[in-house]
């Protein structure tokens, strides 16, 4: 028994000892110097002026700490920096190109390390890697069932979460619908007041996978790549969808075009629903005065979409040493623990927290979530294989553009 | 001397030709594809967004030139003339980004018009689930576009008013009793028509190809043909990048073929504005018809000037539910999340508006100066100035950013100065050119025999009689800078972040408040620059009179 502990004990070590970085402090050092002085073009989605001030907020402190100028280009979608640099490879500007350190998942993730664009390994040089919640939360590990290896970096970690008006959709004595049936008929029993972001808009495309888990007997089946089962496999939620839109906003003819555009509509009274992978996002908007107060948060039953969000530098970055000084920055315990307080953005840490000095842990330990931030919930779906989330958007342009 | 003058021209034609013509090139070259053409062909929904492209540049078109026509006529029969030109310059001023949001935030189900009258005369009390805003057949894209066209329209038939002698057509048309609407409608319109074939097509062809009015107010399933070209040029896959390529080319086939057709029924039309005019039959009821075209002008005004007001009031307000009129709350969140980045956005803007108004009246002028007794060179070096506006700026935009790429300049400030300059350079020689050359030739030649040398002549003679004209160019070519959205986001890489960038990545992501923010500096800045040159005239010539404008 004893021996088997050991073992136990010595395995899991091994583990750790693998995931751990190796972090070599004279090179990091080196790091530190040829940095100073570098700036960094940090393409990251701008649409949302929370975020925006968070990351005006890094460049301050990465400019007294390490010299470094971190300019913050906003994109309307990661997508476009994306292809710039791939317009850099074909103009074969293969250094000092224009993005320096890009906020990335998922398909843009994987177009861009097939295409192998992106530099690294790199993120087991930083010494805050070590910090990350490697072993408890997959997502930091596997990016939307690719796994980084070390490509790119997490930085944050989300999960699908739907927020309804209180006073129009529950009471004490009438929960909100929590399932995707009970949602069916709140949407055709009120209608013009629900709808989602227009894939291939993220979220848009995201509600379609949460639905998809949700009404799938097989999760196993989407975790593969997409194949000719493809009708079936998605058949309940077309069947859902065709009824849902006759009662949705606008009738289904036009939809919000992201997250904030349908938080705007919330704000607005058009909408009482509003959904976004990031819980804490009603609860901080309530704070800042852009939604009122009678807004609630859930998660389906049957589990939350989930995955994580990462840093990564392209190939022909100009500024790699910077990149990675604000990269490692942007992991420390003060900008995760800032990142995660409601009145700042409310973004979910990727660190473990029982790694952490206990005076490292304190601000996290000291945030105050709002009456509209959910508790965890019971249960993470991993993201689909990203070929379905092509084929999703694919499917339903061909359905719902007339 | 011969030689100079060749230079001058010379520059200018580089500085415009150049990239428009290498980046026509380079369209072609990447984008003609077969196995791409095929994509494009087969994208959901391609049929039916060509279609609202066609539709909405055409109608919008038709209803700003008949708007405009009317306007200038009954305007300049009824003694409102100087009004009517007051009233179009905020219009014309403020970018068609600015007046799509500012509309956008206008008609809306929760917008500012249904909140004037609700719940008082609708009894809503919350906002209904209609499709004013983003509407499938474009009618809200063709609102916001009649605003800004119609105002263009009305300010260049008035400067075609001078190449035409409208008092004496219109004195022989009414002796031979018509009213005055209809003497002016069949003896001066359709010479004022001849005039701005070229600046009328320039409209069709925005009309059809921009993606500034589109974004904010087209229909979004699917959108316009520019607004699908556009998000496939962001878009990640470079598989979708050649077919943006090839979809510009179908955007210009579709465009010349759409202009060519126009063209040819505007000539039939001709016609039968002929034989209207020839029947001998009078006008009933002109004075219901000169209160109609006035209410509809005056609406059209409203309209942009509510649009303005939407911005402002949007730009600050917190929790804003319906029905209020005003805001519960102001939140200067949104201001203050914004306000020191926007402080490098708005340097930006005017630094490169100020920029490209400086170099483009420095490059300008000297031409102006040379060419200004040669009027068919003067005419011809203005049609290829021109030739930017008449092209979708997306077909050859994306060739100028793989040429800037090339020469490893792409994502600068010169770049993307450059880039403003092929916009602004036919604005500027459209005004300083016949300014120029409508300068008496006496005055000139009485300062040299007076005995001034050439440079004092210019400077006691000529200067002070075009000075109004400097003035108003350079807060023209200052106002096209701001407003200009693909030149500046394709030059600049991305990286030159501007007013009109800003607020159009807002727009694209619908967060209206956001682009209110952003929207302000886009409308206030190029407002203040008309309002300065035309403060700047007035003061410097106070105790002078008969100075031309």
């Amino acid at each position: 028994m004893c021996r088997l502990l050991v073992i136990v004990a010595l395995l899991a070590c091994a583990i750790g000892v693998s995931a751990q970085p190796d972090v070599d402090p004279p090179e990091w050092t080196k790091t530190q110097r040829l940095g100073v002085g570098q700036t960094v073009y940090f393409n990251a989605w701008g649409g949302d002026p929370a975020i925006n001030r968070y990351i005006e907020w890094s460049a301050g402190r990465v400019r007294e700490r390490y010299g470094v100028q971190l300019v913050h280009v906003k994109v309307t979608d990661i997508a476009e920096s994306v292809s710039r640099i791939m317009a850099e490879r074909v103009a074969e500007r293969d250094d000092n190109g224009s993005v320096d350190l890009l906020w990335i998942n998922g398909e843009n993730f994987a177009a861009l390390k097939q295409a192998d664009l992106l530099w690294g390994p790199w993120t087991g040089r930083l010494p805050n890697a070590e910090l990350i919640d490697w072993q408890g939360n997959p997502t930091t590990r596997i990016d939307v069932t690719l796994p980084t290896e070390g490509f790119e970096l997490p930085w944050g970690t989300s999960t699908f979460t739907l927020f309804y008006d209180r006073s129009h959709v529950a009471s004490d004595a009438k929960p909100p619908p929590r399932d995707p049936a009970t949602l069916l008929r709140w949407i055709e029993a009120h209608p013009g007041r629900f709808s989602y972001p227009q894939p291939p808009a993220f979220l848009g495309t995201a509600f379609l996978k949460q639905l998809l888990l949700l009404l799938t007997d097989d999760l196993d089946r989407v975790q593969r790549p997409v194949g000719d089962d493809f009708d079936a496999v998605t058949a309940r939620l077309w069947a859902w969808l065709d009824r849902a839109h006759t009662g949705m906003w606008r009738r289904g003819r036009l939809f919000p075009r992201g997250g904030p555009a349908q938080r705007e509509l919330l704000a607005g009274g058009e909408l009482h629903w509003m959904m976004s992978y990031n819980p804490a996002e009603a609860s901080r908007a309530i704070r800042q005065g852009e939604l009122h107060e009678s807004i609630r948060a859930l998660h389906l039953e049957g589990g939350a979409l989930a995955n994580s969000h990462f840093l990564a530098i392209p190939y022909n970055a100009g500024s790699k040493a910077g990149a990675m000084l604000v990269a490692d920055f942007l992991i420390s315990p003060e900008a995760q623990a800032r990142k995660s307080d409601e009145s700042v953005w409310g973004d979910p840490t990727v660190l473990n927290l029982e790694r952490l000095p206990a005076t490292d842990r304190a601000p996290f330990e000291a945030l105050q979530p709002g009456a509209a931030t959910p508790s965890p919930p019971d249960r993470l779906l991993a993201e689909p294989h990203p070929s379905w989330a092509a084929r999703l958007e694919r499917e339903w342009l061909e359905r719902y553009v007339r | 001397m011969k030689r100079r003058m060749r230079a001058g021209v010379l520059i200018l034609l580089t500085v415009s030709g150049v990239p428009t013509l290498s980046g026509l090139a380079a369209a072609l070259w990447f984008g003609v594809d077969a196995a791409s053409l095929t994509r494009v062909l087969d994208t959901p929904g391609i049929g039916l967004s060509i279609a609202s492209s066609v539709w909405t540049g055409l109608v919008a078109t038709l209803l700003s030139l008949a708007l405009a026509h009317l306007a200038v006529a009954v305007a300049a029969t009824g003694g409102w003339r100087r009004r009517l030109n007051a009233f179009s310059l905020p219009l014309l001023a403020m970018p068609h980004l600015a007046v799509g949001i500012g509309l956008a935030l206008v008609l809306a189900p929760s917008g500012l018009l249904l909140r004037l009258i609700s719940p008082a005369v609708t009894g809503l009390t919350e906002p209904p689930d209609w499709l004013s805003v983003q509407d499938p057949y474009g009618l809200s894209l063709i609102a916001g576009l009649v605003v800004k066209e119609t105002a263009f329209l009305v300010l260049v038939l008035f400067a075609a008013l001078t190449q035409v002698p409208a008092e004496r057509l219109l004195l022989q048309a009414r002796s031979l009793g018509y009213g005055r609407l209809k003497a002016w409608l069949v003896a001066v319109a359709p010479l004022l028509q001849q005039q701005i074939r070229l600046p009328l097509a320039a409209v069709l062809v925005f009309g059809l190809t921009n993606v500034e009015m589109a974004i904010p107010l087209g229909p979004d399933l699917p959108p316009t043909f520019s607004v699908m070209l556009w998000r496939w040029f962001v878009d990640a896959d470079p598989a979708i990048h050649v077919q943006a390529y090839t979809g510009t080319l179908v955007l210009l086939f579709v465009t010349v073929l759409t202009v060519i057709v126009a063209s040819r029924a505007a000539r039939a039309f001709g016609v039968l504005w002929r034989r209207w005019a020839e029947n001998g039959s009078r006008l009933r009821g002109e004075a219901t018809a000169r209160g109609a075209v006035g209410a509809f002008v005056s609406s059209v005004w409203i309209l942009g000037m509510l649009a303005l007001f939407a911005i402002l009031l949007r730009s600050a307000a917190g929790v804003w539910r319906f029905p209020d009129v005003l805001p519960a709350s102001a939140a200067l969140s949104s201001w203050s999340g914004v306000l020191p980045a926007a402080g490098n956005v708005a340097g930006t803007t005017i630094l490169l508006a100020a920029a490209t108004a400086l170099v483009g009246v420095i490059l300008v002028l000297p031409v102006a100066e040379q060419l200004h007794r040669d009027a068919a060179l003067r005419s011809r070096l203005g049609a290829w100035l021109f030739l930017p506006l008449l092209l979708p700026q997306m077909t050859f935009l994306f060739g100028v950013q793989v040429l800037l790429a090339y020469l490893g300049i792409d994502g600068t400030f010169p770049a993307v100065l450059w880039s403003h300059l092929i916009f602004a350079l036919p604005y500027l020689w459209g005004l300083l050119a016949p300014a120029r050359a409508a300068i008496d030739p006496r005055y000139l030649a009485v300062a040299r025999t007076l005995g001034a040398g050439p440079a004092r002549a210019w400077l006691t003679a000529t200067m002070p009689l075009i000075l109004r004209s400097i003035l108003l160019a350079i807060a023209l070519a200052f106002s096209v800078s701001i407003a200009l959205y693909l030149p500046t986001l394709f030059a600049g890489a991305g990286r030159i972040a501007t007013a009109a960038t800003e607020a159009a990545a807002a727009a694209g992501s619908g967060t209206l408040r956001l682009a209110a923010v952003h929207g302000i500096l886009l409308a206030v800045l190029p407002l203040a620059a008309f309002t300065a040159a035309y403060a700047a005239g007035a003061a410097l010539f106070r105790n002078r009179r008969g100075m031309p404008r």
